[in-house]
């Protein structure tokens, strides 16, 4: 699969024998294929969950009448980030579909006779012109704790697979001690795990948004609106309102302090606490967890007039707004709650001051809540110190590796790190009774990882090998 | 000191099973002359001859021929590999191993069929012999005995500076050159060889051997204009084995059932009960300390020519692991032999110290030694210089095979061997050259590995190298290489093709009749006993899903439709393993096939990279040009490479292909599946 363009529409092409079962899974055709070479409007959706990621235009080019003279489909989809990604990730759920190398698919076309010699010579300058932003793009991330990641990943997965080969290649003549392959084991599994829980925490922040997604959530009377357009109205901050295509949320991307954020304002907590609307309820709590940040806009005036009770109402007006965590400890969801949520205490200019200091106090010393900030959309009095406080959350949050902004080369990253985590279960697999096939596992994870951190030539094992283990013979 | 040999014909060796003499005694004119008589040079000469060439062997003694010089051994892991290989092709040094061997094991019996590591301790004098006699009843051969003074080139054409042609050779001493339209020069570590022992340097590239002429070192060089690097390597002291207090060391048994190298032998000459057992001990503190000692008067060591790192002399070792207990096997030379071969005791201080560093290791503390280690230097050729034909990329006709082209390891240097003979022999019969392709056997991956990359040490195999081991066993070497080395190369006896199609279609079979016997789950394990197996999808699992349990056989299954599956017990072993890789095999195919078709698309040898009409960078051009990859594969291994470089290439090399269809010769690279 490819995807071309950076515009309004993207368009995603999918190329080889699996394409039609791909166009079935990801628009739910079950029965029939599009007529050949037409454009049809579909929903496209999830192959696994069915959610729905976009409405878009899909084609089916049944080979050798297509583009790589193979099997190949499109799909024509608004062209943001958040729904490319989506799909790219739709897509690379299902078996045996994997991101195309770039060039790949003008090497197939060309192979199949599908290509003048013009015209790989004009692709080729746009290949170049694609795999140059790539690599820029790619080079500014390798700098980064993500590329550091990587490569320490990388760099573990050489020395399992080395000292994997030194037992296959020399231990039956040297002194290469059974303990060896014991700790490859635990270094198998421990990057197993590592790789699968970025890749699990990513995947949220990878699915929906273009930067930092910041959810305001709340009552309707708390003047959830009015933040947004407050924030939205600042002129310092870059905003372009995006009507949502998709789903039923208002959004808009800003720069705060340098950072990329996407705002939106869920309309589904508009009701009240015994509302009948619980699928409104339903999605915006969905909408919450998946966020990166909560702002919890509450009205000032409903709070209660003795400060001292402040703190329990607010515990029981955010147990209303935010989702409860499933289980576990009440201590650590707290913790992460507050890690994760700022309290807006808008209408600030209708509460009198001295109750207002008084709560504010309150607040500080009770233990389990979010900062709270009064603030008053109104007069804008208490934005300076709001966005302030925003400003430094966002920017912890940017500066954790997993809240990167997604691009097609995360995608990619994403492809690739799954099929590494795949092919290292093949070595607990084979570890014990054909230690060959157990080290083709950990040689596809370090396949997979190098392409993105670079290829891993055999030397390079060779040399490991040399350097940690005497070689006599 | 040169040892000047007056050219010698033999023709009446005690075991010359078919001496040939008369007419081409005069013989002044060859397809193809080989120069060396060691591993590469007899498999070179042995297969050019198969393939249809005139060809004469020339070596410095006839005696030497098919001599073991450094330690009594055949195969290993990955060693092994190329000797099925080697043996799938038709060589010799497969049989050769099963008619000296002593003592066989497959090494890594329990780290999966891929990576089994058949190997053999030899009889050295068993093995020569047996070379021997295979070179002198090869029809079309010649064997001389001699010293290459000079190799004959023509002069370079004016419309292609620095190209030549090869016309010949000259001997010392030979009134008339010998001519030829290939040579494969196999000359080991005899060019501008010296030997080091302590202090003393001499010229030679084997103890008790004279030294190679110079001659043929200038004209590589200045004639021909190849680049040059030099290496070292070395050998350890021969010890007496009466002297060896035996009951100091642990024993290391071979297996109770040697299984042979080669495809055509079902069993090996020295019977199971027959064979010799091999000595483990290991160094002490003592040992380091000689060799700290006598660092001082040891010249090998302060060179800083490249030696191996996996082959490193006791010196090299205990400096760069110091304070560790190394192990030394004592090896067996041979039935008749008095001799034990100390591996991992490579040494070159001298003789004395050589003494006192083993009588610090107890089992040798009276050890006394029969030939002293020592060291050797030597310039091998860059093989980037060649083609994966193994021909010298500027000059037609002349072949390089062996530790010349900077290897170590004698399966190594017959890989390399066989190739250069069989393409020196097409070459000069006007058939297109061939190459073997890395992802069809570990000679490619050796071959594909020096030309593409050149070297930097001793290139010794090693599983590792190989990306698709798991497609590359021992097992399958015949199926692999037996069909293609029959139908397209040429090197093949029908005998051993017709076995080899017969293996393949049984094979084929066999796997059919698994899949075709199916039976529940739990019939299966009414059948086979108390046996985990995980319940499928429709319920119902077939023969070849059961082999992928551990503790499923051929056999047992075959005592379960005895109809269906044994008119296969044969290949028992052969089936259980396709069972299992047959799908990791599989998954590789893909990545397979795309190496191959961008290995079938040659880059032509002489393109000007930089100044080739197409958008390149000015990086990719320089890279393209000092590089030079033969293949746009190879063109897409080079580190720097741009997808968008190798789309261009693409382009490039096809529409060449199409202008140039009829003219110049190519290296057919022939990659079939």
């Amino acid at each position: 699969m490819r995807c071309h363009g950076r515009c309004g529409v993207a368009v995603v092409r999918v190329s080889g024998p699996a394409s039609s079962m791909v166009l079935r899974n990801m628009t739910g055709l079950t029965q029939t294929l599009p007529p050949p070479r037409t454009a049809l409007l579909r929903r496209i959706t999830d192959p696994h969950t069915k959610e729905l990621l976009d409405r878009g235009l899909v084609l089916w080019f049944p080979g050798p009448h297509s583009f790589t003279g193979e099997d190949s489909a499109e799909f024509h989809v608004h062209g943001g980030p958040a729904v490319i990604t989506a799909v790219l990730q739709g897509l690379g759920s299902l078996k045996g579909v994997r991101p195309a190398e770039a060039g790949e698919f003008t090497r197939r076309a060309f192979h199949a006779g599908k290509l003048g010699l013009t015209e790989v010579e004009g692709l080729g300058d746009l290949i170049h012109a694609e795999t140059e932003a790539q690599r820029r793009q790619a080079l500014r991330q390798m700098d980064g704790e993500l590329g550091h990641l990587y490569q320490d990943w990388s760099s573990r997965l050489k020395r399992c697979l080395a000292h994997v080969e030194a037992f296959i290649d020399f231990s039956e003549d040297e002194l290469i001690e059974d303990g060896v392959l014991n700790q490859v084991d635990s270094s198998v599994h421990r990057l197993q795990t590592e790789i699968e829980r970025h890749l699990g925490d990513e995947r949220r922040g990878e699915r929906l948004r273009n930067g930092v997604q910041v959810v305001i959530a709340g009552a309707t009377n708390a003047g959830k609106s009015s933040l947004l357009n407050t924030l939205c109205q600042r002129p310092a901050a870059i905003v372009s309102p995006i009507p949502g295509t998709t789903r039923d949320v208002v959004e808009a991307s800003l720069d705060i302090g340098g950072f990329p954020v996407l705002l939106s304002d869920t309309a589904g907590l508009r009701d009240g606490l015994d509302s009948v609307e619980r699928e409104g309820v339903r999605r915006a709590r969905q909408r919450v967890e998946q966020a990166d940040l909560t702002l919890v806009v509450v009205d000032s005036t409903q709070l209660p007039t003795e400060p001292k009770q402040a703190p329990t109402f607010l515990q029981g007006y955010l147990s209303i707004v935010l989702p409860q965590p499933s289980g576990g400890n009440p201590e650590e969801g707290r913790e992460a709650t507050s890690d994760r949520v700022l309290l807006v205490l808008n209408k600030s200019d209708l509460v009198p001051e001295a109750q207002k200091e008084r709560t504010e106090r309150e607040l500080r010393e009770s233990l389990g809540l979010p900062p709270a900030c009064f603030l008053s959309c109104h007069t804008t009095t208490g934005l300076g110190d709001f966005l302030a406080v925003l400003q430094s959350r966002v920017k912890t949050l940017c500066g954790n590796p997993l809240s990167g902004a997604p691009s097609l080369t995360q995608a990619r990253h994403r492809a690739h790190l799954q099929q590494s985590v795949q092919a290292l279960s093949q070595y607990h697999q084979y570890r014990n009774h054909d230690l060959a096939l157990a080290a083709e596992g950990v040689r596809l994870a370090l396949t997979h990882i190098g392409r993105i951190t670079g290829r891993v030539g055999a030397e390079e094992i060779l040399d490991i090998v040399f350097r940690d283990f005497c070689i006599g013979k | 000191m040169l040892a000047r040999k007056l050219p010698l014909i033999l023709h009446n060796l005690p075991w010359s099973v078919s001496s040939r003499a008369g007419s081409d005694l005069a013989r002044r004119h060859y397809d193809v002359i080989v120069v060396g008589g060691g591993h590469a040079g007899t498999e070179a000469a042995a297969a050019a001859a198969r393939v249809g060439a005139e060809t004469l062997l020339i070596t410095q003694k006839i005696a030497t021929i098919g001599a073991l010089s450094c330690n009594p051994s055949l195969g290993g892991v990955g060693k092994g590999h190329l000797v099925r290989e080697l043996d799938a092709l038709d060589g010799l040094c497969g049989r050769a191993g099963d008619w000296a061997g002593v003592h066989f094991s497959i090494l890594n019996r329990s780290k999966g069929p891929a990576v089994w590591g058949p190997r053999a301790q030899l009889d050295r004098e068993r093995y020569r012999q047996f070379i021997q006699s295979e070179l002198l009843s090869t029809p079309r051969l010649t064997v001389l005995e001699g010293s290459v003074e000079e190799l004959l080139v023509s002069q370079s054409n004016p419309n292609e500076p620095g190209h030549h042609r090869v016309t010949g050779i000259c001997l010392v001493n030979g009134s008339q050159p010998i001519l030829s339209s290939s040579v494969v020069l196999t000359t080991g570590t005899f060019l501008s060889g010296s030997l080091f022992m302590g202090q003393t340097t001499t010229p030679g590239g084997r103890i008790g051997d004279a030294p190679s002429c110079s001659g043929l070192s200038h004209t590589l060089r200045e004639t021909l204009g190849l680049r040059v690097g030099r290496l070292k390597t070395g050998t350890p002291p021969r010890i007496v084995k009466e002297s060896v207090e035996l009951s100091l060391v642990q024993i290391q048994t071979p297996d109770k059932e040697p299984t042979p190298f080669s495809f055509l032998n079902t069993h090996t000459h020295c019977k199971p009960e027959e064979q010799l057992p091999c000595y483990l001990t290991h160094t002490t503190p003592g040992v380091e300390r000689v060799v700290r000692e006598s660092l001082h008067l040891n010249c090998h060591i302060q060179q800083d020519s490249k030696g191996p790192r996996y082959c490193p002399s006791i010196e090299s070792r205990v400096l760069r692991f110091p304070g560790r207990q190394h192990q030394v096997w004592l090896e067996p030379e041979g039935l008749t032999s008095d001799l034990l071969y100390p591996q991992g005791l490579t040494m070159t201080m001298p003789p004395d110290l050589q003494l006192r560093l083993l009588r610090e290791i107890p089992a040798l503390h009276r050890a006394e030694i029969r030939t002293p280690g020592y060291g050797v230097h030597y310039d091998f050729v860059c093989p980037t210089q060649l083609n994966p034909s193994l021909q010298v990329k500027s000059t037609q006709g002349l072949f390089l095979a062996g530790q010349i082209n900077g290897t170590t390891g004698y399966e190594e240097a017959a890989a390399q061997g066989l190739w250069a003979g069989v393409n020196a022999a097409r070459a000069a019969l006007s058939l297109p050259l061939l190459a073997l392709c890395r992802t069809q056997s570990y000679i490619g991956v050796l071959i594909d590995d020096l030309v593409g990359r050149g070297v930097t040490e001793p290139y010794r195999m090693f599983t590792s190298r190989a990306e698709f081991r798991t497609s590359l066993r021992p097992d399958n070497a015949d199926i692999r290489l037996t069909p293609r080395g029959f139908e397209e190369v040429g090197c093949v006896s029908l005998r051993r093709y017709k076995e080899a199609v017969r293996v393949r279609d049984s094979l084929q079979e066999g796997l059919a009749a698994l899949k075709s016997v199916t039976l529940s789950s739990t019939r299966w394990r009414e059948k086979l006993g108390n046996i985990s197996l995980s319940e499928s999808r429709n319920g119902s699992l077939n023969g070849l899903d059961l082999l992928q349990y551990k503790d499923v056989s051929f056999e047992m299954l075959a005592a379960i439709f005895p109809e269906h599956l044994s008119p296969y017990l044969e290949f028992s072993q052969r089936l259980n393993i396709e069972a299992v890789y047959r799908p990791h095999c599989e998954k590789q195919s893909r990545e397979i096939e795309r190496v191959q078709e961008e290995e079938s698309l040659s880059l032509p040898p002489d393109m000007d990279y930089l100044s080739l009409p197409t958008s390149l960078s000015s990086e990719v051009r320089e890279l393209l040009d000092r590089v030079r990859p033969n293949t746009l594969g190879a063109a897409t291994r080079i580190p720097g490479m741009t997808p968008a470089a190798i789309v261009h290439l693409l382009h490039y090399v096809l529409r060449t292909a199409q202008r140039n269809q009829h003219t110049g010769q190519r290296v057919k690279a022939a990659c079939k599946p």
